[in-house]
């Protein structure tokens, strides 16, 4: 405990892995330039010297950790490759060190990022394979027992990968604010699109206008965000801690600032944070990551400004406000009527529905079914079918929530089922911590 | 063979010895009174002159001189010049009442954003005037990258000042705060360091000594005594610095190993990774102040010879103070020396008083066995405190996937041992860390071994940005304009040519070899297209001993 520096009155925890040798193409927005000039800011801010601010190295994540979520096709092992297991393991570093108290919060800066990754992943999509608070989500549950989690996905493009994987549990709220889905990857993240049959209200999404300031950003946290939060009272808040709403970003049409950003943490308040998104790599995320810091970690982030930054440019016309101020009405009251959703819809047996999930990067699509099996006393089980290049699986997914009948009937059913050559079978089993392939 | 004079000054006395080659041909002790060091120091030397007409073809010099103003205050007031840029609040930054916080900054790539307001420089250095301040230092955020608004305040406040210092200079790596610190502490140690120059050049004037004089630094090296005029902190904390060498030159090591100094009152732990002492990341910390002090790895515990010990159910407690010395020696607490002293390692002292002592802690058992225990006792914190710094050098942070997955852990092969209760601590310790457990010949002057034998060192760091067509060396001043295809094999050259120069600026004869570190290559990519390359590498003669 030095008194020549500053002590962080919240003890934060930094897994800073910038992974300097590792791109998706040399000249891909997610290349090894990307957190160069933040590892060089938050270093020269001399971060490391802070007491109370501790860096921990990410560890490598278990295939099982991965195959715990997703249902990979072919295989976890044949998908990813280390880089991807060691961006999932700093998650899971920064979890476990909150978990075990060796700091209060914690901060995963690491990449690649994972938001854009759904439960059954064929490749990669939106620069994302895996889905590392996902991962991170289910490791917690698996490995201390916490049942409610709350995830606020602050990154420009909508998590539509974090909702499928969460759409259908209860003790998962899902919040996302993006830029709206008609004018940005992924086109999805609309109000309607609240959760699944047992999980209806779960799943919030603020699709907001192009040019939302920081205004705006203020607006959906108080009038929404917040208000959601405190109703749900979740044991853990994991903010997707994304950056690309700045208004220097080069692929979103945003107006969000450092300072913004900051404020939007320290108001949010997360236990975890996990970086997502964020392409303009010099001139905003060396000054939103240390904002996001500096806040968690409950310092001053008054200093924290871009070079350029002057109030007057993020002033917002009053009809993106009243618009805004619409949106947040519309998902308090839509989060208030879970309940009676969730009684209504439980009725039903058997719910079916049909995606199809295009894989941008390699550029492909994949058709997939998901059937949930519902329960009166549980979110029940899914069952999915999935297709795409050549290659299908058939997977029973039981969550960890499914009650003892629900797990039973699931099991019997992937017994029953078998392969026809052509297809995998998988039985991912949250319960007994499972992953069996025939 | 050329013959070389090494001193270690400690807090009580100054061991020296005249080395010829590896071979010790006198060693000595003098009482050190820290008020008057250069006259004990000039002492020391004399005695250990050779028969003339032979003389000594270098002197090295561990010294507490800035240690000691640094932890007993005495240092000067300094005139600050900071400039914070965006980022944390730099409010927190403690060095004294003079500081002219500069508006403008430089940002991380080295881009000026603003310059400082020259009203701002002009008002302080009237004040820092007006307050009658010697020295002044000047710092900005991100320097390392781009020294110029450094250079353009210093090239104002130069004439007004008789002493002033530059963060970039003193060092290439980032971390502002740590590079605050170090400015302020070398600029508040320069008129006494001066002082000191002074005394010993008159006393080995009047010794008829005109040979090379080197000042032993932190990070297991030396610098020439002229050159340490202008960086007088990087003579602080010498003494672990010359422990590790020390014990290096008496028992050579190819291995990993553990280095242990035991003291009156601490012990010093070092580790060697295959033969070569370890580095801290940044510098050393002295004062609670992070600094930017290249300095080893090493790690002070508060466990020694003299510290006082309590024995109640739940085991020994030593140290971390000391209450006089052992009881057989006449102090008030059982002690680890009296053990020594009951199991017959020490011949000094009462034998009677320390099994006294030792009944004390535990009159049920017989005098030897609580002797045994409370050793053991002691070799276990060592053992603790080692493994503790093993796993701290494995968590280091790293940032490439290369680099995660080839981390290795140290593991000891062996442990040195020098400082007073060396011998009696040797069995026990060999039995805690289950290692062979050597105690080399000489081992009471390890440490003024360590710096006669050592050699220089050296660092410099390069950043070059292609796109922007800048190159930069910190240490020193190096900036210039570069070639787009400027490459990391032209920045080798550059590094090579500028260490060699400032080898030879420092009077290095033949230059050891250089190893490359941190060697990274990144390409930087805007609109989709390769805009540029940033490369960036450091060159250093690593520590080591001089080449017989």
């Amino acid at each position: 405990m030095s008194r020549c520096m500053p002590s962080a009155p919240t003890s934060t925890g930094l897994v800073l892995f910038p992974a300097f040798d590792w791109c998706i193409s040399p000249t891909h927005p997610e290349r090894e330039e990307r957190l160069l000039y933040t590892k060089d800011q938050l270093i020269e801010e001399g971060l490391e010297d802070v007491n109370n601010i501790s860096f921990f190295n990410p560890e490598i994540a278990a295939h099982h950790d991965i195959d715990r979520v997703h249902l990979c096709v072919p295989s976890s092992r044949k998908l990813l490759t280390e880089s991807h297991l060691i961006s999932a393991g700093g998650a899971i570093r920064a979890a476990r060190a909150v978990m075990e108290r060796e700091v209060e919060k914690a901060f995963a800066v690491v990449r690649p990022p994972g938001h854009h990754a759904m439960q059954t992943v064929f490749g990669d999509r939106g620069f994302c394979i895996v889905n590392i608070e996902a991962i991170m989500v289910e490791y917690i549950r698996r490995h201390y027992g916490i049942r409610k989690i709350a995830i606020v996905d602050t990154d420009c493009h909508h998590g539509d990968g974090t909702q499928d994987i969460f759409y259908n549990d209860p003790d998962t709220l899902f919040i996302s604010l993006h830029q709206d889905g008609r004018t940005l990857y992924p086109g999805s993240g609309f109000l309607h699109e609240s959760g699944g049959p047992s999980a209806p209200g779960y799943t919030i999404n603020l699709p907001l206008p192009p040019e939302t300031s920081e205004e705006g950003f203020d607006m959906a946290m108080e009038r929404a965000i917040m208000p959601i939060l405190d109703a749900f009272e979740p044991e853990l808040i994991i903010n997707s801690a994304g950056q690309d709403n700045h208004y220097t970003d080069p692929i979103t049409n945003m107006n969000f600032t450092a300072q913004g950003y900051a404020r939007l943490n320290r108001r949010l308040n997360p236990d975890i944070c996990v970086l997502e998104g964020g392409y303009s790599i010099e001139g905003a995320l060396p000054y939103t990551n240390l904002g996001i810091i500096l806040a968690m970690a409950g310092l001053d982030t008054s200093h924290v400004r871009e070079p350029d930054y002057d109030p007057a440019n993020f002033v917002q016309p009053p009809e993106m406000n009243s618009y805004i101020g619409e949106l947040c009405d519309q998902a308090v009251a839509l989060f208030a009527g879970r309940e009676q959703l969730r009684r209504e819809q439980a009725e039903q047996g058997v719910v079916t529905t049909d995606k199809r999930i295009y894989y941008d990067t390699t550029g492909f699509d994949v058709r997939e079914s998901r059937s949930y099996h519902l329960c009166p006393h549980c979110p029940g089980f899914t069952e999915i079918t999935a297709a795409g290049l050549d290659r299908q699986v058939h997977a029973f997914s039981i969550p960890f929530n499914a009650c003892p009948r629900c797990h039973t009937r699931a099991k019997d059913r992937f017994q029953k089922s078998s392969g026809d050559g052509h297809s995998q079978v998988v039985l991912q089993d949250r319960i007994d911590d499972l992953y069996e392939l025939k | 063979m050329a013959l070389i004079i090494g001193i270690d000054v400690g807090g009580t006395h100054a061991d020296g010895v005249l080395l010829d080659g590896d071979q010790v041909l006198t060693k000595n002790k003098v009482p050190v009174d820290q008020e008057k060091l250069s006259e004990a120091i000039i002492t020391l030397l004399r005695s250990l002159l050779p028969e003339p007409p032979a003389k000594p073809g270098a002197i090295h010099l561990s010294t507490t001189l800035c240690t000691n103003a640094i932890v007993n205050d005495a240092l000067d007031e300094v005139g600050m010049f900071i400039q914070a840029g965006p980022g944390m609040n730099p409010e927190f930054l403690n060095c004294g009442d003079h500081v002219c916080w500069l508006d403008g900054a430089i940002d991380h790539r080295g881009k000026v954003v603003k310059k400082p307001d020259q009203d701002l420089i002009d008002q302080a250095v009237a004040r820092f005037g007006r307050e009658r301040l010697e020295s002044v230092g000047i710092v900005t955020k991100f320097s390392h990258r781009n020294n110029g608004h450094e250079e353009l305040v210093h090239d104002q406040v130069k004439p007004h000042f008789a002493h002033s210092s530059m963060g970039h200079r003193i060092s290439g790596l980032p971390n502002f705060p740590r590079r605050v610190y170090t400015t302020w502490l070398n600029a508040a140690l320069k008129s006494r360091f001066s002082s000191f120059q002074e005394a010993m050049d008159q006393g080995l004037e009047r010794l008829q000594l005109d040979c090379p004089c080197h000042i032993l630094k932190a990070d297991g090296g030396t610098i020439p005594f002229a050159t340490a005029g202008h960086f007088p902190c990087e003579s602080v904390h010498s003494g672990p610095s010359a422990s590790v060498m020390g014990c290096l030159a008496l028992t050579p090591s190819q291995e990993d190993a553990i280095l242990l100094d035991i003291g009156g009152t601490t012990t010093d732990i070092g580790i060697l990774a295959h033969g070569t002492p370890l580095l801290e990341p940044y510098g050393v910390t002295i004062k609670e102040r992070p600094t930017l002090i290249r300095s080893l790895n090493t790690r002070s515990i508060g466990l020694g010879g003299d510290s006082a010990v309590a024995l109640d159910v739940a085991g020994f407690t030593i140290g971390p103070h000391k209450l006089g010395p052992p009881m057989g020696f006449g102090g008030p607490v059982p002690t680890p020396t009296d053990a020594m002293i009951v199991l017959g390692a020490i011949e000094a002292g009462s034998r009677q008083q320390a099994r006294a002592a030792m009944a004390l802690l535990d009159p049920e058992q017989p005098a030897e066995e609580v002797a045994g225990q409370l050793l053991a006792a002691f070799a276990e914190q060592v053992r603790e405190a080692v493994a503790e710094m093993i796993e701290e050098l494995f968590d280091r942070p790293v940032y490439t996937v290369a680099a995660l997955l080839e981390r290795k852990k140290i593991h000891p092969r062996e442990v040195i041992v020098v400082g007073g209760p060396a011998q009696a601590m040797a069995a026990p310790l060999g039995q805690v860390f289950q290692l062979p457990c050597t105690v080399p010949l000489h081992f009471e002057v390890a440490n003024a071994i360590g710096s006669a034998r050592t050699r220089a060192t050296l660092q410099v760091s390069l950043y070059a940005d292609t796109a922007d067509g800048s190159l930069s060396i910190p240490e020193t001043g190096c900036r210039e304009k570069i070639r787009s295809y400027f490459d990391m094999e032209d920045a080798e050259k550059k590094v090579m040519e500028v260490i060699t120069a400032l080898a030879e600026e420092r009077g290095i004869g033949t230059l050891p070899e250089i190893d490359f570190l941190e060697r990274q290559e990144m390409n930087t990519v805007r609109g989709f297209r390769t805009s540029g390359k940033i490369i960036s590498l450091k060159a250093q003669i690593r520590p080591g001993l001089e080449q017989l």
